[in-house]
This record gives C-alpha cells, structure tokens and sequence, in this order.
C-alpha cells in the first residue's frame, strides 16, 4: 500500500537567511546573497565569489555540545529546529514530539572545517595531536546524528553523501520511507559548509568556479547565460518535515505541499561531465513514479549551475523529458541568487519550489540579461512571476559521479 | 591562577558544568563529562599549560587527582627548563 506524503514544516539558515518567507521574497525580488569574501592566510589567501550565511545556534544548540561539532552539524541542527518548530513538533523541552521520526540528511563534505584544522595542526603547527574530537566532527554522518541527539529521535538516522545531489536523494529516500510504511515522520533535508581556504582553493582548481561579473560581484553567478562562467559556492542548511497523511490527519495540522514523486538515475559516464540521457531518465523517473503527464508540470527549478556544459545538458534533457517548446513549463535556477550549496543545494532547492507552490510565485533566474541561444527555454528572467494556476513543480539535482535526483511536489 | 581555578572556570565556560558540583572529590562524570568531553578537557589543558600528558597520566576519574597530575606535570616542566 503506497501511503501519501505531505511537507508540513520547513527550516532554513540560508545565505538569505533563516526566515522561508522572507528568503522566498528576496528570491522572488531576484537579490542576489552572492558576494566577495576574503579567505584563507595572510599569505595564500585570495577574495573569493561566496554567498555565505550567518549562524546563531542561541537556544538551540548548548555549548555543551557546541565544543564538539563542526559548523556544517550546527547548521544542520538548527535547520532541523526552525522545521520542527514550523511544523508544530516541537515539546516545550525542545524534543521532538514523534520520537520514531527519521533522518535523512545529504551532506557532501562532511565537517571541512575540522578537517582543515587537523591538517593545520600536523603541518603548520608540527604535531601528532589534532583536536581529540576530529573525527567525530569531521564524520559526515555528523550532522544527521546531533539531529537524532538534540531532537531524541530514534528511528533511522541516515546519510547520503553524493555531492549535489545528496540532499535531493535524502529527501526522496525519506518520501519513499514513509510512502512505503517504513516512517511515519522524517526530519529530510542536507547541510554544507566548506567556506574554508583548503576546499575552496580545491574548487578552484576544478576550473567549475564563476569569474567575477564585470557588473558586480552579486551578479556573478549567471545559468542560462551567454556570459556564464561556472558557479559560486554557498553554505547552508534546508530541512523539510515530511510526514505521513494518516499523521498529518491525526495531528490536524496544515500542509504547505504533497510530494509526489522522486527519480533517481546515473549517467555511468563520467565523473563531471554531465549527460543528456542520465538526466532524461531521473526526470522520466519521477513523473512516472507520480503518473503524471509532462505536460502537468508548471516549473522547474533547474540544478543549472551556470557552467558553459551544465546549463547547456539540462536544457537538452529537458526538452527531451517534457518537448522542443513545453507549453506553459517554467524553468528558473535560483542558484544565480543563492550560489551552490553542493550537499545542501537539492532539499534548499526543493524547498524553495514548495514556497512557489504554496505562494503562487515562480522565482527568477536573475541576471539573465543575456540568455544563451542554446538555452531557449522560457527560463523565467530577472523577474519573477505570478503563476495562479500553478500545481506541480520539479526540482532537479544532477551531481558529480553521474547521479541525477528529481523531485515532484503538488500544490494541496 | 591555579590549576584547579583554570580547569573549574575550562568547566563552567565551555562544558557548562554546574559551578556548585565542581569539588575536588568530584568524578568527572558527576560533572556530566563523557570520554569525549574528558578527551576535549585534557587537550585544552595541554594546551593552556603547553604540556605532554602521557596517556598513563591521563588515566585519573576525579577533578582532585586531574588537577594533582596536572601539577605535577607543570613543577616537572618548570624544573627541567
């Protein structure tokens, strides 16, 4: 028996901030939260494209437990608070009231930060002694265990690390949970955090990073774009409470969205570059898996990282999935405002496709002034829009290592 | 400061012990640190102190004898400069 499953919380610390209905007005407003930072030492430091965000762990996270875990599980953990909170599951204690609710959580990195300071400590320092701690901080199943921990949790605690589309394959692992009878409650959603000098200089190397735009620092990160250069690493925490339409009816409370669907593929091609028919087969996954017909689908939000390969593959396999010229399909990256948030990016994103569900509101994909010919798709520029009618939404997560993840959630 | 004092205020700043349990008869469970916790505090008072604390010496279960060793690792370190 296949059972339905609802979105009934949401929580956030974003670069635009922890408030979901605030940062969805930024996004709809097309603001950009990108900008330059300086990192690293005196010596090999450099001014770097980031969109990073602010943290405060007050009341949620004691110090008893700060002292032993990286920034990437305090994200996590207060994401997993502010969802909690918004879905009304939260005791007065601050435990969670379905102590049999599950974590799925998609993180790509694990704790970066922890791992740079070891490393810092043998080579710069010139010691066997690193922080005790390390690797329990470093571990990337990190995140999803102080969620179990802090909220008392114990159904599953599970993570999925599979660069940009561990979260998307969280939250679609704990829709298929639930769906299925496994779990009635799942806290899903993903975490990243690597804004340090060691990770970022590894990116750079990639030759996948975003040149400063010669109209600002802001504007930096463009998909769809003829000028696109690659994209600007963000950090952050999303978390969706999924939850079970007999819990949703036994606790009579609201639900923003229904998921509907979720496929998952791999292109067993190559480990970065991207490919048309991996990507076909995720999105074919997901309408199938909700027997839905292509032409139901009013938007899109695109993995479209604004590399030159990226954008281009996704707009082929798009129009693959849904015709040439999808009538009425709206398709927009909200990347060109919030960067990449690598582990994070796929539940952020699905997240932010709840809100234009549940507000009737498409975001843009700002900056895009110049669209590329090959990207001709109505990839919703620079203004967001009023969409009335609008139902279903799909937000698509392809990752290095070939792995594609589409979601599909329903208006309610 | 005294070592005691050092390792009392470590306690109550970072692992938010109770500063009315903390006494030298005090195990370091009763002050609610686990083998984490425990790991962390000796770190950071090799740290502070800039000592070597072998793990034999490390193997004490109240604050009283943490503090004791912790002395003599000090007096050890001054003497031998």
């Amino acid at each position: 028996m296949k059972r339905r499953v609802f979105v009934t919380g949401i929580g956030l610390v974003s670069p635009h901030g922890c408030e979901p209905q605030e940062v969805f007005r930024r996004l709809y407003a097309g603001e950009s939260a990108i900008r330059k930072v300086r990192t690293g030492t005196a010596e090999y430091g450099s001014d770097v494209l980031l969109a990073p965000c602010g943290l405060s762990t007050q009341d949620v996270i004691p110090k008893s437990q700060s002292f032993v875990m990286d920034r990437v599980s305090k994200l996590a953990v207060v994401a997993a608070y502010n969802a909690l909170n918004s879905a009304g599951l939260l005791e007065s204690e601050g435990h969670c009231k379905k102590p049999s609710a599950a974590v799925y959580m998609g993180c790509g990195l694990g704790g970066s930060q922890s791992l740079e300071d070891a490393y810092r400590a043998y080579w710069e320092k010139r010691t066997r002694k690193p922080k005790p701690t390390s690797v329990p901080m470093i571990m990337a199943n990190a995140p999803a265990a102080h969620i179990s921990m802090r909220f008392r949790l114990n159904g599953p605690s599970l993570t999925y690390s599979i660069a940009c589309a561990s979260s998307a394959v969280a939250v679609g692992e704990a829709f298929r949970a639930i769906r299925d009878g496994y779990s009635d409650v799942a806290v899903a959603g993903g975490t990243e955090s690597m804004i340090n000098d060691g990770s970022i200089s590894a990116w750079e190397m990639l030759g996948v990073l975003a040149k400063e735009h010669e109209s600002g620092a802001h504007a930096s990160s463009r998909p769809f774009a003829v000028d696109r250069t690659g994209f600007v690493l963000g950090e952050g925490a999303a978390v969706l409470i999924l939850e079970s339409e007999e819990s949703v009816l036994a606790r009579e409370t609201n639900a923003l969205a229904e998921v509907v669907g979720y496929g998952v593929s791999n292109d067993a091609h190559n480990l970065t570059q991207p490919a048309v028919d991996g990507q076909v087969l995720a999105m074919r996954a997901a309408l199938s898996d909700a027997s839905l017909e292509p032409l139901l689908v009013d938007y899109i939000n695109a993995h479209a990282t604004a590399t030159p390969a990226g954008d281009l593959v996704e707009v082929q396999a798009i129009k693959q999935v849904f015709g040439e010229k999808p009538r009425g399909l709206a398709i927009s990256s909200t990347k060109s405002m919030h960067g990449h948030l690598v582990g994070a990016a796929g539940a952020l994103e699905f997240l932010i496709s709840v809100l234009a569900l549940a507000e009737k509101k498409i975001p843009p994909t700002a900056f895009l002034t110049d669209p590329d010919p090959q990207c001709d798709l109505d990839c919703v520029p620079c203004v967001g829009r009023s969409a009335p009618s609008l139902r279903y939404a799909m937000s698509n997560s392809f990752a290095f290592g070939g792995t594609n993840a589409s979601l599909l959630a329903r208006a309610v | 400061m005294s070592s005691y004092e050092d390792i009392k205020e470590l306690l109550v700043t970072k692992f938010e012990v109770k500063p009315e349990l903390i006494e030298p008869g005090a195990t370091l469970a009763d002050l609610g640190l686990d083998s984490l916790s425990t790991a962390e505090l000796i770190f950071d008072i090799a740290e502070k102190y800039d000592l070597d604390i072998p793990d034999n010496r490390a193997d004490f279960t109240t604050l009283g004898e943490a503090v004791k060793m912790v002395d003599e690792l000090r007096r050890a370190k001054v003497g031998s400069a």
